[in-house]
């Protein structure tokens, strides 16, 4: 009814975050986009992120639970900065379980396996599939083989995650969340393939 | 979703033991999962469904011609109908009903729209419980931040309210100063006559005001207290069903099942008025999410899981595990075969046990069972929804319509709502549109009747008889009312929660907003757990890394 004898309750405070849709930027300088990641459980997707955001390395942590997303904004060498929202999958890929909710709007998915488990290896391929039918079209999609540091281990041949990710144009790399190896380059990748916002 | 259910094989469940198990990801079941896990306990959330949200789902065309279609589904394990002697438990079977009957499909006779909406049946998130909407101040919004949910979700504002009038056709519902000074179709007596009702609630509702509406006004139907003050018809009826949204008529006691007092009038057109420019890119009072209402119980199942609830879908609940010596709920058996156990259960409304006592154990006392055998039936409810190429009202693509009691035909006793949504909601491709149509009724052929006629004064049906082979369609051209291409038709059962030793959550009620189910669910979480806060207040930074995340993301 609003009668106007007095303002409607415009609660500014109210509105939350400018869109997060895919791509997210609102400024060309400015990115922020949403980042899923996917794969079995205990390859290590959280270690990923944990070691990203806060430079900690766990081996204790066993499932993910707590935090919904975690960001971290990185600057690019062309002046620009890229804040990531990391989503964590809070373990419902165990059962399969993940919703579509989770593949809304995300402009970069990350897969992971760990290259000691040829089973994580398919399972990340089941992902890979799953992306394809809820992911948006464009989405940025990177393969990680973690666990790099487990080389005397390696059930996965490099060339087996570079074939599979050049096919599905994907792009490939290995990290070790345990030593830090390539997660920033990780990150920096998928910042620089990211499509840019059109400036008029 | 049937390429998904591929084989994947689960590892099985561990652990075994939990808090609570709950049967079914519908609203109620996924908020008490986030709530419930909020304050610590361990749970298990299963539903046997491929999809998130059970009778609050959204589904694909395809999914929903098959659910609604599908039989009533006895589960039965391959080889566990008998559990080994030594057990102290007996099992009891346990049968899904489904909540729907009397589904009817139309599709437009046309080789063109029926490969097109084959080809795109994934881009489509029909709302298996619609029309629902949220208003803007209402207190599911104020659950969604609470409890952390709204960070998944973004909504975007309903364009526009609209009445339909037998006469006049659609007209604006006049929410607002402004829009009772645009109004077209009110005279201005009439607009006077509404800007002086507005004053007279608004200076009743301030904590200053020196008129308030008496006592005695306030205990008596709404309905007479209009009459009192000498509202005309029109506007009178715009008030109590477009406005207040009340179910039947309120003028015709002998089939008045919800006779709306003054006070609750009052409060629900504050409710409407409050959430009239609450957030201000949203233009009316109602709110939808992008991508269907089946967002809404996915994302209180993800606040559980970051809380720790275990997630299994495709994963039915063969029966029930009870203890031999007391008749007392233990645990459950999956498909799979496992058994888990748990303090408390809740199933989701369509699970009943069979009540021939031949089936029950001797053992179990048979009251015990009957809660589950004898749900309360509150009614039913008829639902419909339509695909079709253009809008109802030019220009709008998404909006709410009510048609008023006895505004299709003289012995209409209730309210129909509709809500049209398009496709820049996300949930169906460019160029489509949805609309959800619902009606309380007493029975499947009354039902269906007020379906009929409500679509009927809006949109274009294939001509009938046949439903399966229509045969030449009229021209689009003959009036401008948008033509079907698919519709579905159903009856649903509506049924209550209970709190027992098994619990259960509420059907889909018949209104366009959650509250009388937020209610239900609060209430069952009370019962369930006297001790504890329902959501409460936590500042851990793990929660929100970021404070600019506390917000309902509204697209404009």
């Amino acid at each position: 009814m609003g009668c106007g004898y007095s303002l409607p309750d415009r609660d500014s405070r109210q509105l939350g975050r400018p869109n997060s849709e895919n791509g997210g930027g609102q400024d060309a300088k400015n990115l922020r986009v949403k980042l899923v990641l996917l794969g079995d459980s205990g390859v290590g997707k959280s270690c990923i992120v944990l070691r990203f955001v806060r430079g900690q390395f766990d081996p204790t942590s066993k499932v993910t639970v707590g935090a919904s997303f975690l960001s971290q904004t990185i600057a690019l060498q062309d002046s620009t900065t890229v804040k990531f929202e990391i989503w964590d999958t809070a373990g419902q890929e165990r059962y399969a379980a993940l919703a579509p909710l989770y593949y809304r709007g995300a402009a970069v998915a990350v897969i992971v396996y760990d290259i000691t488990s040829p089973e994580s290896f398919s399972k990340a391929q089941y992902w890979v599939k799953e992306l394809q039918k809820h992911g948006s079209p464009d989405i940025v999609m990177a393969l990680v083989g973690n666990k790099a540091d487990l080389h005397e281990k390696r059930e996965v041949a490099v060339q087996d995650g570079m074939d599979y990710a050049e096919k599905n144009g994907m792009f490939f790399i290995e990290t070790s969340a345990k030593t830090a190896d390539n997660i920033n380059e990780l990150f920096e990748e998928i910042a620089k393939r990211l499509p840019r916002p059109v400036i008029t | 979703m049937t390429e998904s259910e591929e084989s994947i094989a689960y590892p099985p469940i561990d652990p075994v033991n939990f808090d609570l198990i709950i049967v079914g990801t519908g609203l109620s079941e996924s908020i008490i999962a986030a709530a419930t896990s909020a304050v610590g306990k361990t749970i298990l959330h299963l539903d046997p469904n491929s999809f998130y949200g059970s009778h609050f789902a959204s589904l694909s065309l395809e999914d929903l011609t098959s659910y609604l279609n599908s039989p009533p589904k006895s589960i039965t394990a391959a080889t566990t109908t008998t559990s080994p002697n030594d057990s102290d438990y007996a099992a009891l079977n346990l049968i899904q009903k489904p909540l729907y009957s009397d589904a009817e499909f139309i599709y437009r006779d046309s080789t063109d729209e029926s490969s097109f909406l084959r080809e795109n049946s994934r881009k489509f998130n029909l709302d298996l419980g619609g029309p629902r909407a949220l208003f803007s101040a209402d207190k599911t919004i104020d659950l969604l931040l609470k409890s952390g949910a709204a960070q998944y979700l973004e909504f975007k504002g309903i364009d526009a309210s609209l009445a339909y009038d037998a006469n006049e056709g659609l007209m604006n519902v006049p929410d607002s100063r402004g829009a009772i000074f645009r109004d077209k179709n009110l005279s201005l007596k009439e607009k006077n006559q509404l800007m002086k009702f507005f004053k007279l609630v608004q200076q009743h509702l301030s904590d200053n005001g020196d008129e308030k509406i008496s006592e005695e006004d306030l205990e008596s139907p709404f309905v007479s207290f209009l009459e009192k003050i000498q509202l005309p018809p029109k506007i009178k009826s715009i008030l109590l069903y477009a406005i207040a949204m009340v179910d039947f008529d309120q003028e015709n006691s002998e089939v008045c099942k919800d006779l709306l007092k003054t006070k609750d009038g009052i409060d629900r057109l504050a409710l409407y008025s409050s959430s009239v420019g609450r957030f201000p890119n949203a233009p009316g009072a109602l709110l939808y999410p992008i991508y269907g209402e089946g967002e809404l119980p996915q994302a209180f199942c993800r606040r559980a899981a970051v809380k720790g609830c275990i997630y299994v879908l495709r994963m039915p609940v063969i029966s029930l595990l009870m203890d031999k010596a007391n008749g007392s709920y233990k645990g459950i058996r999956l498909a799979s075969g496992q058994d888990l156990f748990s303090h408390q259960l809740i199933l989701d409304p369509s699970f009943t046990i069979p009540s021939t006592p031949s089936l029950s154990p001797k053992d179990i006392s048979s009251e015990r069972l009957e809660m589950l055998s004898q749900r309360d039936i509150k009614g039913m409810v008829a639902r419909g929804i339509c695909i079709t190429r253009s809008s109802i009202k030019p220009d709008v693509s998404n909006c709410s319509v009510v048609y008023p009691p006895r505004s299709l035909y003289p012995d209409q006793v209730t309210s129909i709502r509709a809500l049209q949504i398009g496709s820049n909601l996300a949930v169906c491709p460019a160029g489509t549109f949805v609309l959800y149509f619902s009606t309380l009724c007493n029975d499947a052929d009354e039902g269906k009747k007020l379906l009929n006629a409500s679509v009927n004064a809006l949109l274009t049906l294939p001509v009938s008889g046949n439903t399966e082979s229509i045969p030449i369609l009229q021209s689009d051209c003959e009036d401008k009312k948008p033509a079907v291409l698919w519709g579905a038709f159903y009856i649903q059962k509506l049924t209550t929660g209970k709190f027992e030793a098994i619990s259960s959550t509420p059907t889909p009620d018949g209104n366009l907003n959650y509250n009388e189910l937020l209610d239900a669910t609060e209430k069952l979480f009370g019962q369930m757990y006297p001790e504890e806060e329902f959501f409460p207040k936590v500042t851990s930074p793990e929660d929100t890394s970021d404070d600019d995340e506390n917000g309902i993301t509204l697209e404009s």
